[in-house]
């Protein structure tokens, strides 16, 4: 299409790589370039003493522990609703799309709130639980109680990016299956499940990403007393007695490796997959 | 298709909605709930709590300053971004190819991060708004660009693009006339989609909310977070309002694909 008029028209983006420039690759520049800086130097300081450091070993530990586990719960129930809705008709699946969005953004404080309505030391479950004898005491502001409160939008999050994946299977090619004698089970194992692996294994990266990076539920449930990457590096920014911008650069930087490895080798994947 | 219908996929279903529903329907128990101590059940059911909660002025005013502040970077993420996937899709498809690939920065780049680097940018010139409310509509609009890019790209490949701006060509119709009056009002419906669901979306933001700006404009997930500790019937109130305004907004949106769906 080379016509007179596009160099000009490209001018139409102008404003918002601008925006990206100033709001996006600005800001993680100064993260990066922030990261090597201790008390006034240049150095790796910052960056030993995260690798060195017992306590800031063990926040990445946690948030790993917590993202895996409800990364795994999200994908393999995601994956359940989304072909259980492939065999409904558009209204259930329209109201289960919209429940799901609306989980994905009832995350953060709210839901915090909500769960310690439910499970909280007076929560209505907790309460009905302990009067049919079938627990003793649940504390929900602990590690079990973050990795309750993950699943909760992790779930909500892989339900909305699996069913535009699972739509790109064919019907035909399940009805075919269903006339040869594959039942459903056996369909999806063999057939459906490695026709989408390489975006199964891009949602999946995006979903412990998303995990990884979660505040607000984490602050708004357990407040600082659990661990994790995210309540470190806002506590370091703070201002109070632990202040280090320049330490919280650092793990922000180790952060952000965490999560950009996997999702750049699963978007490699996937490029594979058009050629 | 009714055939493949598995029992085991229904209750999968109904299993997944009760548990999305049980801390919803356990806060609104606990909102309309009075002398509730102890027991299962509570003693009496009544509504008095939401008066308290939606004529408190500090209620109003966070929620007023969450639409307002949303309302500013939708209308700046508008100007800025949906001329460029435009410009991107028409002419300058390298362009285009790496507008798909940020589609995932927000999962990639999470915003404690960016919070991080924002606190430096915004402390010293050009843009030296430390704690001022405009730092949450700038640093709202990147947030808005998958849902933009996404939706006004559905709509795009909707339309034949190329075949219309050969046909203009040939009618000696400038670019910028089509784009204005054909292409812009047909992707209008995939914009009013974006900004719907961005607008559900920026509501519940908390870390830069926090982390930027803090308690001197407190956003609706602010005033929350201050009145998680309040008596369990209030904030339950709190709560149940906020997720009523987030169903209704996600209803809006819906409706709005509903109409488009059923149109074409």
């Amino acid at each position: 299409m080379s016509h007179h008029a596009s160099p000009v028209m490209k001018f139409l983006a102008a404003p918002f790589l601008v925006m990206l420039a100033g709001l996006v690759v600005w800001p993680l520049a100064t993260v990066l370039i922030d990261s090597f800086s201790k008390s006034g130097a240049w150095s790796l300081g910052n960056y030993v003493e995260i690798l060195t450091s017992a306590y800031y070993g063990q926040s990445f530990v946690n948030s790993l522990l917590i993202s895996v586990v409800t990364t795994a719960i999200g994908m393999i129930f995601g994956f359940l609703i989304a072909v259980s809705l492939r065999y409904r008709k558009g209204g259930t699946r329209r109201i289960a799309m919209a429940l799901a969005n609306i989980g994905a953004n009832f995350a953060g404080v709210p839901l915090a709130m909500a769960l310690v309505f439910l499970l909280g030391l007076n929560g209505t479950l907790t309460l009905l639980l302990k009067a049919s004898g079938l627990i003793g005491s649940l504390n929900v502001y602990s590690l079990t109680g973050l990795i309750i409160a993950y699943c909760y939008f992790q779930i909500a999050l892989a339900v909305l990016l699996i069913i535009p994946v699972l739509d790109a299977i064919e019907a035909e090619l399940e009805e075919a299956a269903s006339l040869i004698g594959v039942g459903t089970t056996r369909f999806w194992l063999r057939v459906g499940l490695p026709v989408v692996a390489r975006q199964m294994i891009a949602i999946t990266t995006l979903l412990f990403a998303n995990a990884m990076g979660t505040y607000a539920t984490t602050l708004a449930l357990t407040g600082t007393s659990v661990n994790v990457v995210t309540i470190r590096i806002s506590e370091l920014v703070s201002g109070d007695v632990f202040s280090d911008p320049n330490l919280a650069n650092a793990i922000a930087m180790v952060l952000l490796l965490v999560l950009l490895v996997p999702i750049l080798v699963s978007q490699l994947l996937l490029k594979g997959d058009k050629r | 298709m009714t055939t493949t219908r598995h029992p085991a996929l229904t209750a999968t279903l109904w299993l997944a909605a009760i548990l999305m529903l049980l801390p919803v329907l356990a806060t609104f128990l606990n909102s309309i709930a009075t002398g509730w101590t102890g027991g299962i059940l509570p003693s009496g059911l009544s509504l008095d709590a939401y008066q308290t909660i939606l004529s408190d002025s500090r209620f109003q005013s966070a929620l007023l300053r969450s639409i307002v502040v949303a309302g500013l970077a939708l209308f700046l993420a508008c100007l800025l971004i949906v001329p460029a996937v435009i410009a991107a899709h028409l002419y300058w498809p390298a362009l285009d190819t790496w507008m798909a690939r940020l589609v995932i920065l927000p999962y990639a780049v999470p915003t404690i991060i960016l919070m991080v680097g924002y606190l430096r940018v915004f402390s010293a010139p050009p843009l030296q708004f430390s704690g001022q409310p405009i730092v949450l509509v700038l640093t709202y609009v990147p947030l808005c660009f998958p849902m933009f890019y996404i939706n006004v790209k559905n709509s795009l490949q909707a339309l034949d693009t190329t075949e219309l701006l050969e046909a203009s060509r040939l009618l000696g119709i400038g670019d910028a006339r089509l784009l204005r009056r054909v292409i812009l009002p047909s992707i209008f419906p995939g914009i009013a989609l974006a900004v719907v669901l961005n607008f559900a979306g920026l509501m519940s933001e908390f870390v830069y909310a926090r982390m930027l700006v803090g308690g001197q404009f407190e956003t609706l997930q602010m005033y929350m977070f201050a009145q998680r500790d309040l008596s369990g019937r209030l904030s339950s109130v709190i709560v149940t309002v906020y997720f009523l305004i987030t169903l209704l907004i996600t209803f809006a949106a819906f409706r709005l694909v509903w109409r488009t769906e059923t149109k074409s």
